[in-house]
């Protein structure tokens, strides 16, 4: 056992080899908040470096709309353009890949202006 | 002969059959279900628990320490299989013929077969199904490690609430899991003791609450960051006498075990107290902690990996 935790230990606090799931960090506008004026982009980070050719997120409003414009990955984070947003309830789709290749997905709302 | 050749090829092709792209220790949709300490999570991983420690009052009239270990490696995407062995103090001896008043050695071996049936990401729900086989006369008789093996068919369950209405708030960061299994002892009668070996019913469950599905999923609270690590939870584990229990008294024993598992990008630790639901269970509470590895992650392109076939290659996010 004592040998088993000698190879682990080092390689954690290392962290040289390993790459987790990316998992979502926080974003703007924040899940589940109401924002006064209307975002022209939404912006989510993540805690891993992701793949940009798999890794996306869209952006719908109530009716099940597209409201986004295309997505762009940037190392950690994706960006969201999006039209001109009337006030309502929108819904963030993400799904993403990281450098190891484990993929995770999630979804959230904001509201706008309510 | 051919139609065992074709039943054969049949069990094959499901074994080999992926069911989604690569996402490893438990993930289903935009839900993460941890390791959970007493009972098993609903997914085929890369995993190891090293080491899962407890302190109960098992055996109703002393006390019983337990070293475990648990090694589960993926054979291919959806079938895996897991290798666990309990080191144990007890006091007193679990056997009448142990002299001392004391005793300590491992339990029995222990291995479940599982392949993960279903992964249905929308609705965030998972099924496994295995066989548990507790290989006998592998452990110490001192320890209450039986001569005969058990087999157990059993069935496990997860089920993530983020589908519900958005209206519901932090019901949806709430999950439950659970197994059911049937032990089958290969031997009818113990000729030690003189009294049968009963077929009991093992069941349990999970009530969880994810501080990192409500942050991501949710609401972002903007909690401290130990907090959105955090996952609550409250495990039950139970065993009921159904057949081949003549003489026996007909009596469940089980715990109910609240704790919380702080959930990590390699690893997680859980702690939880076991509380016996009677005094056939067990006299006083008792405590149980597990460092536990994401192997998948540590290691992603060795020991990580399922040993045969590959992961789908990944598709395009919302079919771009």
């Amino acid at each position: 056992m004592r040998k088993t935790l000698l190879v682990f230990v080092p390689l954690l606090l290392s962290g040289a080899a390993a790459h987790a799931h990316a998992f979502l960090d926080h974003a703007n506008p924040r899940v589940g908040s109401t924002v006064r004026s209307a975002p022209s982009e939404v912006t989510l980070w993540f805690t891993q470096k992701l793949e940009p050719a798999f890794s996306s997120a869209q952006v719908r409003d109530s009716s099940g709309a597209r409201v986004d414009q295309g997505a762009r990955v940037d190392g950690m984070q994706i960006h969201v353009p999006v039209k001109a947003l009337s006030p309502g309830t929108y819904r963030v789709r993400w799904k993403v890949l990281s450098v190891d290749t484990h993929t995770t997905e999630g979804n959230f709302t904001f509201r706008v202006g309510q | 002969m051919s139609s065992r050749i074709l039943c054969a090829a049949f069990g094959l092709a499901l074994v080999l059959a992926p069911t989604g792209q690569a996402a490893a220790h438990c993930f289903v949709g935009a839900r993460f279900f941890p390791a959970t300490l007493v009972t098993d999570d609903p997914c085929v991983a890369d995993e190891m628990s090293l080491p899962t420690l407890s302190f109960s009052s098992a055996n109703p009239s002393g006390r019983e320490n337990d070293v475990g270990v648990d090694f589960a490696k993926r054979i291919t995407e959806n079938f895996g299989i897991t290798v666990g062995t309990t080191w144990t103090f007890v006091r007193p001896p679990a056997n009448d013929a142990t002299l001392g008043t004391s005793a300590s050695g491992f339990q029995n071996l222990d291995t479940a077969f599982q392949y993960q049936v279903l992964k249905d990401a929308q609705h965030e729900f998972a099924l496994l199904a295995g066989l548990v086989v507790e290989w006998g006369s592998t452990g110490a008789a001192g320890v209450g490690a039986p001569p005969w093996s058990t087999l157990q068919p059993t069935v496990y369950f997860g089920k993530g609430f983020g589908d519900l209405p958005d209206n519901l708030g932090l019901i949806r960061a709430f999950a439950i899991t659970g197994q059911v299994g049937y032990q089958v002892p290969t031997t009818s009668f113990d000729l030690t003791n003189q009294v049968p070996i009963s077929q009991n019913l093992a069941y349990g469950a999970s009530l969880q609450f994810s501080f990192p599905y409500l942050k991501s999923n949710v609401i972002d609270l903007e909690l401290p960051n130990f907090i959105n690590h955090l996952i609550p939870i409250v495990e039950a584990q139970f065993l009921s006498p159904v057949a081949n229990n003549d003489g026996n008294p007909w009596i469940t024993t089980g715990t109910v075990n609240p704790g919380v598992i702080w959930v990590g990008d390699y690893f997680q630790v859980g702690v939880e107290a076991i509380i016996p639901i009677n005094r056939a269970s067990g006299t006083n509470i008792g405590a149980i902690a597990q460092l536990h590895f994401y192997l998948d992650d540590i290691f992603p392109n060795s020991i990580g990996r399922p040993l045969i076939g590959s992961a789908p290659p990944p598709q395009k996010p919302f079919g771009d």
